[in-house]
């Protein structure tokens, strides 16, 4: 973006947003040098909710651990789940029954939609519109209340267990995401009559923040901030794991590059979300939800294990070392917000503090997880 | 298919090793009760290891010697890999430090590489590649707090996870907080 | 700033007072700050089901200047912890505290044997008023957690105790 005024280096001052800030979407830090209203360099400083979970997954055994996950992202929590119950089956060699898999795809969906309609609230808070917020928080309640029927919680969800799930759904479950479906895609038109097309709303996000692919590539930039870029990256598709090759889905890709297509990719993505969701329930099988055989304390064999999922935030993954014992020997948690956040600091020199803070909310931040 | 294209290109940094024996790595349920004596007798040799994508998660595996490592990126970057993550592993009973690259692809052509570097527990110093992969520069910073492993030539390098006047490393396995 | 101590004027109105308590407890104006997961609840809380406005505490202000009662929603770390108390001070008279949820009451989930970064419970260094249990607190559990600290402000309640009657 060229900037009308010519940047005199010499001029700056050093503006410090956080860690407690509005619009940082919780305990984040960025340091600005500005000049004027123009960013001219910016340092972000994380790690102010630094949980320590990398360290507690060597010290607990592979069941205690489970909670953790849901903790680290509290918005897509199952999604998170998702891939270290992933790895850890591999790993120890662990069978997971069909109705669970569907049922584990249901809920990452449903989670998904949800993740994503509270970034949705936030976002358009950001940018000044407050209504939006309460539409969206308000068709969230209902997936909350579906999931909370099965799961016993609202937010975090210690749900999935190693080759199976906690608790099966029944036909209310079923029932109420069915009425569910039809709800939430008229309203899905309401938010595109009452945001999308709204001119201040797209004035204010069209050519901001410009990501080229390459940039992304550099920093290893995933979910929308690297399909608004014109990748057609998602790892549903990319390295299909559970039972995704089953269904019928399409990866929304936008070539613009700035914070728009952003938006539309993450909002394009809750529609293909609700059609998993559909096909899922038409296709759910009946069976048992935990395998016959598991073994009662998980040792995985020693080695190294790697497995990647897509959250609500983008490519999710988990290294496991194990040496053979009752806890990883290391359990290295790769947040994909870590990796987009970590693009903010070259991408926004030269650009407006406003514009700046508009593409800090179209990257969809969750701060615990940046710093696990 | 790039796989087979990195795997060439990887193999070039091992004069010693023998392209048309490509070693695979043994399935790892018989190797269980083997790798824990072996591990503590000698760690692993430097050199390239094929994997089993459904039972490990990626493809290749290269371990290198710490001098090669920004070879071995640059062959990556090449390829047009992205950068997944950067982390360490403690293996306190070799007194060694590992550093491990993870590399993967954002098209169709699924192939994960695997990058690591073992060094001298007592003074682990390793390049860094963030003149490679400007993203590396928070994995690194990140690892230096986790491990205390210092990246030679980084431009920033100071604790970011840990408050920042920090000067314990929490991850080592002899860390007592 | 931290040693501020203001005294109470000397001389007392206690009708007055009191009025001006029921005041205060009516229109609770907690800080935006929410640093971890029952962040996510508190704005659930203050969004259309469960309408926090109904007992008069939806007015988040972003200042500390501006607002009466500091809600520590999360995990409190150690960088994070010299933030917490500068709002706190910044805050002005009167002023109340709620630790809402596990994590800042004891430490919660991330209270185990390792632990070098996180301070257990916010009543380390916050005189804290109101504890809300829970992982995160339902957003009923806040609001009861408002309607004790009304009952803390001014003596007043919303409605008998059901259990004394």
């Amino acid at each position: 973006m060229s900037s009308p005024i010519q940047l005199q280096p010499d001029e700056t001052f050093i503006l410090n947003v956080g860690p407690q800030h509005p619009a940082t979407h919780g305990v984040l830090r960025v340091k600005m040098e500005m000049n004027g209203e123009y960013i001219v360099d910016a340092e972000t400083v994380i790690g102010y909710i630094h949980r320590m979970h990398e360290k507690m997954g060597e010290s607990k055994t592979y069941p205690q651990y489970l909670m953790n996950l849901s903790r680290m992202d509290y918005l897509g929590a199952v999604g998170y789940s998702h891939g270290h119950v992933l790895v850890v089956e591999k790993a120890a060699g662990i069978e997971v029954p069909e109705r669970a898999e569907y049922i584990r795809v249901l809920m990452v969906e449903l989670n998904r939609v949800a993740s994503h309609l509270f970034w949705f609230g936030a976002f358009v808070m950001d940018l000044g519109g407050f209504s939006p917020l309460m539409y969206a928080l308000q068709d969230r309640e209902h997936i909350l209340d579906m999931m909370e029927a099965v799961t016993g919680s609202r937010l975090t969800y210690c749900y999935f267990r190693y080759g199976g799930l906690y608790n099966d759904i029944d036909d209310d479950f079923i029932r109420a995401a069915r009425a569910f479906l039809p709800r939430m895609t008229k309203s899905m038109k309401k938010y595109h009559k009452l945001v999308t097309g709204n001119v201040i709303f797209q004035k204010r996000l069209e050519g901001i923040a410009p990501l080229t692919p390459e940039m992304c590539r550099k920093y290893g930039a995933s979910s929308a901030v690297a399909r608004g870029s014109g990748i057609n990256f998602d790892v549903r598709r990319n390295e299909p794991y559970s039972v995704y090759p089953e269904f019928d889905f399409d990866i929304p890709v936008y070539h613009e590059c700035d914070s728009l297509a952003r938006y539309n990719v993450r909002m394009d993505e809750i529609e293909q979300s609700l059609r998993i969701i559909e096909q899922a329930l038409d296709k759910l099988p009946d069976g048992p939800i935990m395998p016959k055989k598991k073994p009662k304390i998980i040792k995985p064999p020693a080695g190294d294990y790697y497995q990647a999922v897509e959250t609500a935030r983008g490519s999710f993954g988990v290294r496991l070392v194990s040496d053979g014992g009752k806890t990883p020997y290391r359990l290295k948690l790769r947040s994909p917000t870590y990796s987009n956040m970590h693009l903010f600091d070259e991408a926004c020199r030269g650009m407006l503090i406003t514009d700046a803070l508009a593409f800090m909310g179209s990257l969809d931040l969750v701060i615990p997880e940046i710093d696990r | 298919m790039i796989f087979d294209k990195t795997r060439q290109a990887l193999f070039a940094l091992f004069p010693a090793q023998d392209l048309d024996k490509p070693v695979v790595e043994e399935p790892s349920s018989d190797e269980t009760e083997d790798a824990k004596t072996k591990k503590t007798a000698e760690p692993r040799k430097d050199g390239l290891l094929e994997c089993d994508y459904s039972v490990h998660g990626y493809h290749l595996d290269a371990q290198v010697a710490p001098e090669q490592l920004l070879d071995a990126v640059t062959i990556v970057d090449n390829l047009e890999y992205f950068i997944e993550s950067i982390t360490g592993v403690d293996w306190i009973k070799e007194d060694q430090l590992e550093v491990v690259y993870d590399f993967s692809r954002y098209d169709f052509d699924v192939c994960r590489v695997v990058i690591r570097t073992r060094l001298d527990r007592n003074n682990p110093i390793v390049p860094t590649i963030t003149g490679i992969y400007a993203g590396a520069n928070w994995h690194e910073r990140e690892t230096h707090d986790f491990f205390g492993i210092k990246f030679d030539g980084h431009p920033h390098l100071i604790p970011l996870l840990l408050p920042e006047d920090a000067d314990f490393h929490p991850l080592l396995k002899d860390f007592k907080a | 700033m931290g040693t501020e101590n203001i005294p109470s004027s000397v001389v007392q109105f206690a009708i007055a007072e009191k009025i001006i308590n029921i005041g205060r407890a009516n229109s609770l104006w907690p800080l935006t700050f929410g640093i971890a997961c029952c962040a996510i609840e508190m704005m659930a809380t203050g969004c259309a089901r469960f309408d926090m406005s109904r007992f008069g505490a939806e007015v988040f202000r972003p200042s500390a200047r501006q607002s009466d009662v500091m809600i520590v929603a999360g995990t409190i770390t150690k960088k994070m912890m010299p933030g917490i108390k500068t709002l706190y001070d910044q805050m002005p008279e009167p002023k109340w505290v709620m630790a809402l949820g596990n994590c800042a009451i004891s430490g919660g989930p991330f209270a185990f044997e390792g632990n070098y970064n996180i301070i257990l419970g916010a009543d380390e260094f916050l005189p804290v008023d109101v504890y809300v249990p829970g992982c995160p607190p339902r957003p009923e559990a806040l609001l009861q957690g408002i309607i004790e600290l009304e009952h803390l402000v001014s003596d007043w309640k919303r409605w008998k105790n059901p259990e004394a009657a």
